[in-house]
């Protein structure tokens, strides 16, 4: 278990600021965050080569905040590899070594044999990594720090050692801190993200939760929401989680009638409905959208993921509640997806539909449609 | 393009003056070719004329004198006994600065504290004194009528007129080129080896041990030959501090000055070759994979 509560820390004038968060024992904790957030820094505090000047972090449940780095039990795999260049692979890979069948294994375990007497140098990137994998889990940590691991891997790497982390993870039960800047990589890894920003925590929560919740409008932008629209927030009537439901149920109905349509949406994943939400209005220029959200009336952020939203030659008799007249202004193919930008009361939504769709639907600059999106896929903060 | 760009932004100031400079560099005026190959030439020969003034008075005593130099290492008791000297309190004085210079250029190198840099400061000081002063200076601390001079007479040691003086006067005016190069030594050695190392369960100690002493092995081997070296030709400090016994500097300079040219040079032949040694060995030591634990 991993866990930070308050945690400060400085190096040279970047600061970290009272960081907490809490990844469970066996749990794979992924931080994403931009360059510079303070991610490699937040690891280093957990491994205690940066001191914490204020807070706590708990280890297994222990307070190691003052506890020496090699006191603390911790692997930490850098970006760079950081192997010892005046040592060959197998010096490397048992330099911490307790148990020296370890190292054997390890050296099978990421088919190293073959270059157990090279000189690190003279290895590629990837190799290194490898070797730097290898000699963190050869000295058995139960908690395991990687920073950015896979960033200097080929593709075909990437996967392969991916692969071995996981399969590692697994068997051994350890607590996992992993970071990167890449959402879809924290996807595939995490059971909890933890978003950094300039040195702050701005949301905690599983991978799903920060996808289709963001909790502000820095967050969606980080993890890629294509459609993040300032305006305002008027509450249309109070409602309980079950009027909120009902909204969802319609919606739900609704996009079930699209999907045998050519305006099907690629994805309907949409949020649940929390007890104190209720129906609201969010207005940014001419465009007005139904929502669902407990946020107050005022100024707010609405966050809507390209493939929320459905596009539909003219308006049709449904109960989705979003249906907005719109105008196509580009249209951009990439493979299977196409993601079509279009303009409604004077707000420009990207909406991302299949390529065969967009050609079905003859979408082109120009063109008039109808964008339409259930209520639950616009999420405010 | 850039023309276009200032007649377009004239009525923008600042705008216009950034463009213009960039026309300027754009379009400066290039040296013509002749100028350029005068410029060339020129510069060649100056730098030539400056190698030669180093060179040339020491190629000129060893030539000159280099074999009566090793003639007189065989009849001259004075000249061998000096030279045994020099090498000894050089030596020593490396040491006892390799043991105290070693750990300050890591704490330098390595640690973040307040006065750091007043440290840094103090630690040149000695580079830029005079080296006649820098012996005064010594004298007022570390003479016989001084506290700290009692205390070391007490513990049998006398400062002035004995190798003890010699070896201080040495430490005092060499010791700051170990350090600095030391310094640079661990600066070149990512510190993040130590904390990956430290998370592989070496203690701080362990870590330097392991670590960072092996891949600055080759800096540190170097700065100590450049403490040694500057030692071994160093002069006015120990002059003031300790006449007799003489090392060979000082041994050339009274040769100089009661006997004249003709029984300073031999001497001051042997002093340039002994200086030579320790260049040459830098030269060796630079040269990649000279030393165990050079990969790096």
């Amino acid at each position: 278990m991993i866990a930070l509560d308050g945690v400060t820390a400085t190096v040279g004038d970047f600061a970290l600021r009272e960081v907490s968060f809490e990844i469970g024992q066996g749990s794979y904790g992924v931080v994403i965050g931009p360059a510079g957030a303070g991610k490699t820094t937040l690891l280093e505090a957990v491994a205690g080569i940066v001191p914490v000047r204020a807070g706590h972090v708990r280890l297994r449940g222990v307070d190691v905040t003052r506890q020496a780095p090699e006191l603390r039990r911790v692997g930490i795999v850098y970006q760079h590899s950081y192997l010892f260049p005046h040592l060959s692979v197998l010096e490397n890979v048992a330099y911490g070594a307790h148990n020296p069948a370890l190292v054997p294994e390890m050296l099978e375990r990421f088919r190293l044999d073959e270059f157990v007497d090279r000189d690190v140098k003279s290895l590629s990137g990837g190799e290194r990594q490898v070797v730097a994998l290898a000699r963190t889990l050869a000295t058995s940590p139960d908690i395991l720090l990687l920073d950015e691991p896979f960033a200097a891997l080929d593709p075909r790497s990437r996967i392969t050692v991916r692969r071995q982390v996981r399969a590692l993870h697994a068997e051994r039960g350890m607590t996992v801190l992993h970071v990167t800047h890449d959402f879809a990589e924290a996807g595939r890894l995490g059971h909890r993200v933890v978003l950094l920003e300039r040195g702050r925590v701005l949301q905690v929560g599983s991978p799903d939760d920060v996808f289709h919740r963001p909790s502000s409008a820095a967050v969606a932008e980080f993890i890629g929401a294509e459609n993040v629209v300032l305006g305002r927030i008027r509450v249309v009537r109070s409602s309980t989680a079950g009027t909120a439901k009902k909204a969802d149920d319609a919606d739900d109905a609704d996009t079930a009638t699209t999907a045998t349509t050519a305006t099907t949406a690629i994805t309907a994943t949409t949020k649940t409905a929390t007890p104190r939400e209720r129906m609201v209005e969010f207005s940014s220029k001419g465009l007005t959208l139904h929502a669902v959200s407990d946020m107050p009336d005022g100024e707010a952020h609405a966050v809507i993921r390209a493939d929320e939203i459905a596009l539909a030659p003219a308006r049709r008799e449904s109960s989705m509640r979003n249906q907005v007249a719109a105008r196509v202004v580009e249209v951009a193919s990439a493979g299977v997806i196409a993601h079509v930008t279009v303009e409604a009361g004077g707000v420009e939504l990207v909406a991302a539909i299949t390529t065969r769709s967009a050609e079905e639907l003859g979408l082109a600059p120009g063109r008039e449609v109808v964008a339409a999106l259930k209520a639950t896929a616009v999420h405010l903060c | 393009m850039w023309g276009t760009g200032i007649t377009h932004y004239s009525a923008v100031g600042g705008r216009a003056a950034i463009l213009t400079g960039m026309e300027s560099i754009r379009f400066g005026r290039r040296p013509g070719r002749g100028v350029q190959r005068v410029m060339t030439v020129g510069s060649a020969a100056l730098a030539s004329l400056l190698l030669l003034f180093l060179v040339a008075p020491l190629v000129g005593v060893v030539g000159g004198w280099g074999a009566a130099g090793v003639r007189a290492l065989a009849s001259d008791a004075d000249l061998r006994g000096s030279l045994w000297i020099t090498l000894q309190t050089a030596t020593l004085a490396t040491l006892l600065g390799a043991a105290g210079g070693i750990p300050l250029a890591y704490a330098l190198s390595r640690r973040r504290f307040r006065g750091r840099a007043l440290v840094s400061a103090l630690v040149d000081l000695p580079l830029v004194v005079p080296h006649p002063v820098a012996g005064i200076a010594l004298l007022i601390v570390l003479g016989r009528d001084t506290p700290a001079g009692r205390a070391l007479l007490t513990a049998g040691l006398q400062v002035t007129g004995s190798r003890t003086g010699i070896v201080c006067a040495m430490l005092f005016v060499s010791a700051p080129l170990l350090v600095s190069a030391a310094r640079e030594a661990f600066d070149r050695v990512d510190p993040r080896l130590e904390a990956v190392a430290r998370t592989l369960g070496d203690t701080a100690w362990t870590a330097v041990r392991r670590v960072t002493l092996p891949l600055a092995g080759r800096g540190l081997t170097a700065a100590a030959i450049v403490m040694w070296a500057r030692a071994i030709s160093e002069f006015g400090a120990i002059v003031v501090l300790t006449y007799n016994p003489k090392v060979v500097s000082v041994l050339s300079y009274e040769r100089f000055t009661s006997f004249g040219l003709d029984d300073a040079l031999p001497v001051a032949a042997v002093l340039i070759v002994l200086a030579l040694v320790p260049i040459v060995v830098l030269r060796a030591v630079a040269a990649p994979g000279a030393l165990p634990g050079s990969r790096g």
